[in-house]
């Protein structure tokens, strides 16, 4: 049967990525969440009723308007959605948002640090139906794990775990690579297998938000991405059928960009604890000209289907050369936007991580930075991420 | 390596992945942490019949249904049990 519907033309969404909100006790370095973002919110502090202190005080989406969020957004064809931040669990009300969301069939997944994950919270996600878990971990070894989580997380980490998995929820674990723990992968991987995950994601940070204003602290050598992709690949071999590992390489040592989203606007859209409505988690603060909608003024649909951010990059037509008559071009989708736009100064060239980017040159400075300074001369050089504030007497 | 999936075994979803049906396209898709798998025809009859029952069990009630021969539909069974099975969608017991 031919998949030629009228649906066709307007992509459908597969995914959503609810980043409930900013707030977070972890201070990790390589955040992905816009530098800018506790800025933000004090100045788009809604006004009037409605809202709860804490909530006011972030501007952050109400309970009522997540659930509306959620509903719309599986009007419009989503599958799955990831509840995200910042830390969620932060949200008194999570479990009432997974409850939403698995009535409209949702597959609920909670991507967390794990910090307020107590007995009860566990009980009431499992009870609310909460697919599977994705549990962060900074490192193996304690003193480390917690010198990047800029507080002390890491044993609770670990208890927190067991208890996931004693409450029967699958349980993946992902844990970030960067050039102060890169070489500690092999532990990560025993503590993976110690700690009995279903999956692994040893993922390499990428430069976005605070990760991209620390990069020559985070972004590791030639030497040690390569050995550590070996490591990465024997222990995918070695516990096949046991544990599912997924490695990340940075993209900046990729020769071809990753397909970003698997093409802007086509299967994933984000909507971030102030309402925006993103094409992608880090745009709106690596694309500054881009200007987002708000679910609190414009329907999911119509900003999905119709709205300039939404389109901007749709499709293959915005592409400049060399990606316009690039034989890859729907395959990686001229890489990321975003990158793109950090790298650039413009969203709309090529990826500068392709070897054919008129750009890559800036890549490789960067490559050539990192790789000609003394592999050991390694400090804490980075600064910590500045959470939003939290209301407090 | 593949293991070669025994006749007596019973192959089920794996923990964490759901079978349903997507209501934009009315197909039915495998839904797990990350991802989603779109599920062809014979896919979906197979799992749908995954509850309790073994390969060998499985393949007689499609053989049944679908007056097919049992050689040849034992081996696309088998089949697509292995990927499944490769790709942790489904487990064995």
């Amino acid at each position: 049967m031919p998949a030629t519907t009228s649906a066709m033309n307007a992509p459908r969404p597969y995914a959503l990525l609810a980043e409930i909100t900013y707030r977070c006790p972890l201070h990790c370095p390589y955040c992905s969440n816009p530098v800018a973002a506790s800025l933000r919110e004090a100045a788009r502090r809604p006004q009037g009723g409605g809202y709860s202190d804490m909530q006011a005080l972030n501007g952050e989406l109400t309970t009522d308007e997540w659930k509306r969020v959620i509903r719309d957004a599986a009007t419009l064809g989503v599958l799955q959605i990831g509840f995200s931040g910042g830390e969620p669990l932060v949200r008194r009300d999570l479990a009432e948002l997974v409850h939403a969301a698995r009535e409209a069939n949702l597959y609920t997944n909670l991507i967390t640090s794990g910090i307020g994950f107590d007995d009860d919270r566990i009980g009431a996600l499992r009870d609310a139906g909460l697919d599977s878990v994705q549990l962060s971990f900074q490192s193996d070894d304690a003193d480390l794990a917690d010198e990047i989580a800029g507080t002390r997380a890491h044993r609770r980490k670990l208890d927190v775990a067991a208890k996931i998995r004693a409450a029967g929820i699958p349980l993946s674990l992902n844990f970030v690579i960067h050039r102060r723990n890169i070489d500690r992968l092999p532990e990560m991987i025993e503590l993976s297998e110690i700690l009995g995950a279903e999956r692994v994601e040893l993922a390499n940070v990428q430069f976005y938000g605070w990760a991209f204003l620390n990069r020559a602290a985070l972004l590791p050598t030639q030497e040690q991405v390569t050995r550590a992709r070996e490591i990465a690949m024997e222990a995918k071999g070695r516990l096949a059928g046991k544990i599912d590992i997924f490695y990340v390489l940075p993209d900046y040592y990729e020769t071809r960009p990753k397909p970003c989203l698997n093409g802007w606007g086509q299967r994933y859209l984000t909507v971030n604890p102030l309402g925006d409505v993103l094409p992608c988690p880090t745009a709106s603060s690596a694309i500054p000209d881009l200007r987002f909608e708000n679910v609190r003024t414009r329907a999911l649909d119509w900003i999905w289907r119709e709205s300039e951010s939404f389109n901007r990059f749709r499709g293959t037509e915005w592409m400049p050369e060399p990606c316009r008559s690039c034989p890859q071009n729907e395959i990686d989708f001229g890489g990321c936007r975003c990158q793109a736009a950090l790298l650039t100064g413009n969203a709309a060239n090529t990826d500068p991580v392709c070897t054919l980017a008129p750009n890559r040159a800036r890549v490789d400075a960067v490559l050539r930075d990192i790789n000609s300074s003394t592999p050991k001369a390694f400090g804490a050089d980075w600064t910590y991420r500045v959470n939003p504030k939290t209301l407090k007497s | 390596m593949p293991i070669e999936i025994a006749d007596a075994a019973q192959p089920r979803l794996a923990k964490g992945v759901r079978l349903q049906t997507d209501s934009a396209t009315g197909k039915s898709v495998l839904l797990f942490p990350e991802g989603i798998v779109e599920l062809n025809e014979t896919a979906h009859e197979i799992l749908s019949r995954c509850n309790g029952r073994t390969l060998k069990e499985i393949v007689r009630a499609l053989a049944e249904e679908y007056d097919s021969d049992v050689a040849a539909l034992a081996a696309d069974v088998r089949e697509t049990l292995t990927d499944l099975h490769q790709r942790k969608l489904i487990e064995l017991i």
